[in-house]
């Protein structure tokens, strides 16, 4: 018998689960994301990801023959970075921005600080911050079909309502890794499968919702907090960002404070700050205080707990209630008390917001309908807004959403008209709100400008009688702009302003298409 | 009903499907015998016997030497055939005598007259432990009669009988639970008259139902005493895992399980202490798991002390045919020596022999990558210990922050923290090296303080 025994110390066996296993389960569970998002915005956001990735390999096989290290490629760390970066870039974006976003991610914030485990950010964001600055203009602009839109983000800043179905099915107009849908199957296969740490995903949502609870202004509205949850990366920032082992604490606690900070610094973000991709400098942001939480936040054995000593001491044990710190308990106290404050205070302000709201409204529906008195809400139009206010309405129109429309009463409280509030995404600069009223007969009687900011002395002209009254006191089914034929229909664009002439003609349109809706006509 | 659990832990695969439901038998070995002077803890023992002297199974052949010592009891009987350094389980050359075996076992006694152990004072109880020469058998090996004889007999509260055998492979004590269920409960009757305040709990994991049953009915009308079990989880056999578990206390390494009113010992140990104080029987043999996907026929076996690993293995049928095994163990695979040879003999406090054909370790190593930082060893280690940070720390070369800011000293080596690992990194192994830096640097600095 040979006598050459392998000699080693214990522990002897180990569970088969490996890094590379781990590794290549999070891209596994990154298929379902990158499969929508393929599907929904085309070639190019394959190619997109395609070269993301291949460059993520790539470079780090560079590196490690440049550097003559062992090559770490096949751990399926680079194949990671590759994609997360890549779900999270617009699917238009020119091929060189995955291409300089890897190379950056990989080359310098992964493996110049040495690699798989000792990077200190977020290989991914940092790669997109790096190209979110590098190529600012063409990386926030979202595309669709060749043309530059808002995305669901951009839409909530403006104040407008945007469609939560649509978000989680993945069909608005953001990143390519924006299925809210598929970005949950995958998060929550990982958890399920302890590859990913749950107590930072909740951390994050939990502390990102109630700050938006206390500070979003809106208290606990469930469309407002889901549109924020599922939108501009919060989910694959939770589940994916946030989890990444390198660059998250190792100690419960740890890494309980940790997703907090995420959660509370990205609503902060949000609500106080103009900047789209908040969540990702979040992120960012509490990366660089992980080696300071794993420093201070370092829990004790638990035989020099507390209570364990007093146990050791022969004390009695403590029942529950005497468990809990005393400043747990304070603290959850005030965070009761003021909780209820704040909604109080809420709900009692609530109704003279609206108020306030609608007197600033009341000037251009008056304006537009000067034979009324006084406003009010009007069922039907109420249902017809609640199915597809905030929505884009219908393709005829570019990218227009009915924000309200009320209808206008007269001395006797007949019915003087409709005003129709309207906005537009597709001014030649931002958004264009509007207000069209329309007589009893179906007739314009007049617009009337909220928002626009178009270029003075071109689009702005818009605003002046010369364009706007074209429209009143016209009764037809569409405006047309510079149409050929001699009809009612016709208004003339305002010299040098087509785009935003073409955007006024549509929201006015789309008004129009909205009332006969509403009075129980079809869309055509 | 199954209990509570202590925390952290890890669930490797039990193996024990092999072994489980072979019924002991003795292994007589046919070989010389080696007797280790000092497997157990504290000062090795001192030579009663000269070479070529005739000995007896049951006879003294080194007496305890002070205190915290036990005497080495011949297995069989024969002659001593030398004094001398032997290689030993842990590969280390150490004191033995070596007895040449004539094959006939005689006795220095019968042991079947059963006394009435109420009549006796507890001198005599621990006096009858410590000349039946037992000492742990879970692992440890620290002379029984001192652990005993704590200093408040009164504040003891739990006497707990580990018979949880956690170790993957291992299924002797769970034999011996099925067979001797009855001498275990007398065992712990003894040791319960030591304490006149304690209740006798006698743990054992849920994957053993058979046992269980025996020892409840064993305990069933006999005072102070009951059958506890609970979920299959490594590491749950640790003493302090199992006082935590029956007491709710958590107790640092300084501290001995008396201090917080608990005293642990194996089945095994309970069993002598029973044989010990009743018959008078001195320790001969234990019982130890033979198993292994390279050995042919694994089983579980009354093991004569002194026995040669090489002679156990043929009493379990030798090696699978063509199988050459990577890894030979004395023990399990979590918490088990590896052995460089078979030709070593078997100690008190060993309890198995596994022999492996594949060596996690050895694919461990080509698997390795760096810390991940996932935190897995975390939540597994049993002491709430950080592992990641352990190894960051002794890596570093930072043994200040292991010992005072981490409390690595608390480290009880388990291995589960290892074992979890998805990079692969030795970390137990680290741990054990740190441990022991850390102890030298104490020594030298408490012999540079006497001067």
């Amino acid at each position: 018998m040979s006598t050459a025994y392998n000699l080693s110390a214990s522990p002897h066996t180990r569970d088969g689960l490996t890094t590379q296993r781990i590794m290549w389960t999070v891209v596994a569970a990154l298929a379902p994301v990158t499969i929508m998002g393929v599907w929904y915005y085309g070639f190019h956001a394959f190619l997109v990801l395609l070269v993301s990735v291949a460059t993520a390999v790539a470079s780090e096989y560079a590196f490690c023959m440049f550097c003559r290290k062992p090559v770490t490629i096949s751990d399926g760390s680079a194949v990671i970075t590759g994609l997360l970066l890549a779900l999270s870039l617009a699917p238009s974006v020119p091929l060189y921005v995955p291409l300089c976003g890897s190379m950056f991610a990989i080359l310098v914030a992964k493996c110049c600080f040495g690699g798989l485990g000792k990077n200190f950010i977020n290989p991914a964001l940092a790669g997109r911050c790096f190209v979110l600055i590098s190529f600012s203009s063409t990386v926030s602009s979202y595309k669709v079909d060749g043309i530059t839109s808002a995305t669901p983000m951009m839409t909530m800043r403006a104040g407008r309502a945007v469609s939560i179905t649509q978000m989680f099915l993945g069909r608005t107009n953001a990143v390519i890794g924006s299925c809210i849908l598929a970005l949950l199957i995958g998060g929550l296969a990982l958890w399920v499968l302890d590859i990913i740490n749950g107590d930072i995903v909740l951390s994050v949502l939990i502390s990102f919702t109630i700050f938006l609870v206390v500070f979003g202004g809106q208290g606990v509205d469930p469309k407002f907090l889901l549109a924020h949850l599922c939108g501009g990366g919060v989910m694959m920032g939770a589940f994916f960002m946030a989890t990444d082992y390198t660059t998250s604490p190792v100690t419960r606690p740890g890494r309980i404070l940790y997703g907090a900070l995420i959660g509370i610094l990205g609503a902060m973000f949000r609500v106080f700050s103009s900047v789209p991709d908040a969540f990702s400098y979040s992120i960012i942001i509490s990366n660089l205080f992980v080696p300071l939480i794993d420093i201070f936040v370092v829990p004790k054995p638990y035989a020099y707990r507390k209570e364990a000593m007093a146990l050791q001491r022969g004390e009695p044990k403590k029942n529950l209630l005497q468990r809990i710190p005393v400043p747990v308990m304070v603290l959850a106290v005030i965070t009761l008390v003021s909780g209820f404050a704040l909604s109080g205070v809420f709900t009692m302000t609530k109704s003279t917001i609206e108020e306030q709201k609608l007197l600033a409204n009341s000037a251009s529906y008056q304006a537009v309908i000067p034979a009324a008195q006084t406003f009010e809400t009007d069922d039907d139009l109420e249902r017809l807004l609640s199915e597809v206010g905030g929505d884009v309405y219908g393709s005829d129109f570019g990218r227009v959403t009915i924000n309200s429309a009320v209808a206008g009463k007269d001395a006797d409280g007949c019915l003087a008209g409709t005003a129709i509030s309207v906005t537009s995404a597709e001014g030649f600069d931002g958004d264009i709100t509007l207000t069209v009223g329309i007589d009893p007969e179906g007739r314009v009687t007049g617009i009337s400008f909220t928002a626009l900011n178009e270029t003075p002395g071109m689009g702005m002209r818009a605003d002046e009688p010369a364009f706007k009254d074209q429209f009143a006191g016209k009764k037809v089914d569409a405006f047309v702009l510079n149409g050929k034929t001699e009809s009612d229909a016709n208004i003339d664009s305002v010299s040098g302003a087509s785009t935003t002439s073409g955007a006024v003609v549509n929201a006015v349109n789309a008004a129009l298409d909205f009332y006969r809706m509403a009075k129980g006509g079809t869309q055509p | 009903m199954v209990g509570n659990s202590f925390r952290g832990g890890v669930h490797p695969k039990e193996c024990k499907e092999r072994s489980r439901d072979v019924p002991l038998r003795s292994a007589d070995p046919k070989g010389d015998l080696v007797f280790l002077l000092g497997q157990h803890i504290g000062t090795p023992a001192r030579p009663v016997v000269k070479k070529n002297d005739p000995v007896l199974a049951g006879q003294i052949l080194a007496e305890a030497d002070g205190f915290v010592s036990a005497h080495v009891i011949c297995s069989c009987s024969g002659t001593v055939k030398a004094l001398e350094k032997r290689r030993t389980v842990s590969g280390r050359m150490m004191d033995c005598i070596v007895i040449q075996n004539d094959g006939e076992y005689r006795c220095t006694g019968n042991w079947d007259k059963r006394d009435e152990f109420t009549a006796l004072r507890t001198e005599e109880i621990l006096s009858r432990v410590k000349a039946a020469g037992i000492i742990g058998l879970g692992g440890a090996g620290f002379p029984t009669h001192v652990k005993l004889a704590p200093k408040n007999p009164q504040a003891i509260r739990y006497v707990i009988v580990n018979g949880t055998e956690c170790e993957p492979w291992l299924t002797c004590n769970d034999q011996l639970m099925r067979t001797n269920a009855a001498e275990i409960a007398d065992g712990l009757e003894v040791m319960l008259a030591l304490f006149p305040n304690a209740e006798g709990v006698v743990c054992i994991e849920d994957n053993k139902p058979e046992a269980a049953a025996a020892m409840q009915k064993a305990v069933s009308g006999r005072q102070k005493m009951r059958v506890q079990v609970l979920p299959t989880k490594y590491s749950q056999g640790g003493e302090h895992s199992l006082i935590r578990v029956i007491s709710g206390i958590d107790y640092p390494a300084d501290m001995l399980p008396a201090d917080v009113g608990c005293l642990v010992d194996n089945v095994g140990t309970v069993y002598a202490i029973g044989r010990a104080v009743l018959y008078g029987e001195p320790l001969l043999s234990h019982v130890m798991t033979v198993s292994g996907d390279a050995v042919s026929h694994p089983g579980n076996f009354w093991v004569r002390e002194g026995t040669g690993f090489r002679d156990l293995l043929e009493a379990a049928g030798g090696l699978k045919e063509g199988a050459e095994p990577k890894k030979i163990l004395a023990g399990g695979p979590m918490m088990g020596i590896a052995m460089g040879s078979l030709d070593v003999p078997v100690q008190r406090n060993n309890n198995g022999l596994t022999l492996l054909l594949t060596d996690d370790n050895e694919a461990a190593e080509k698997q390795a990558t760096a810390c991940l930082r996932c935190g897995r060893c975390l939540p597994t280690c049993p002491a709430g210990l950080l592992p990641q940070m352990m190894a960051a720390a002794y890596e570093a070369g930072d043994l200040d922050r292991f010992e005072k800011k981490l409390y690595g000293m608390e480290c009880v080596l388990c291995g589960s923290c290892t074992f979890i690992c998805p990079a692969k990194r030795p970390l137990t192994q680290m741990f054990r090296q740190a441990k022991a830096e850390i102890q030298t640097a104490r020594r030298i600095r408490a012999a540079g303080g006497e001067k």
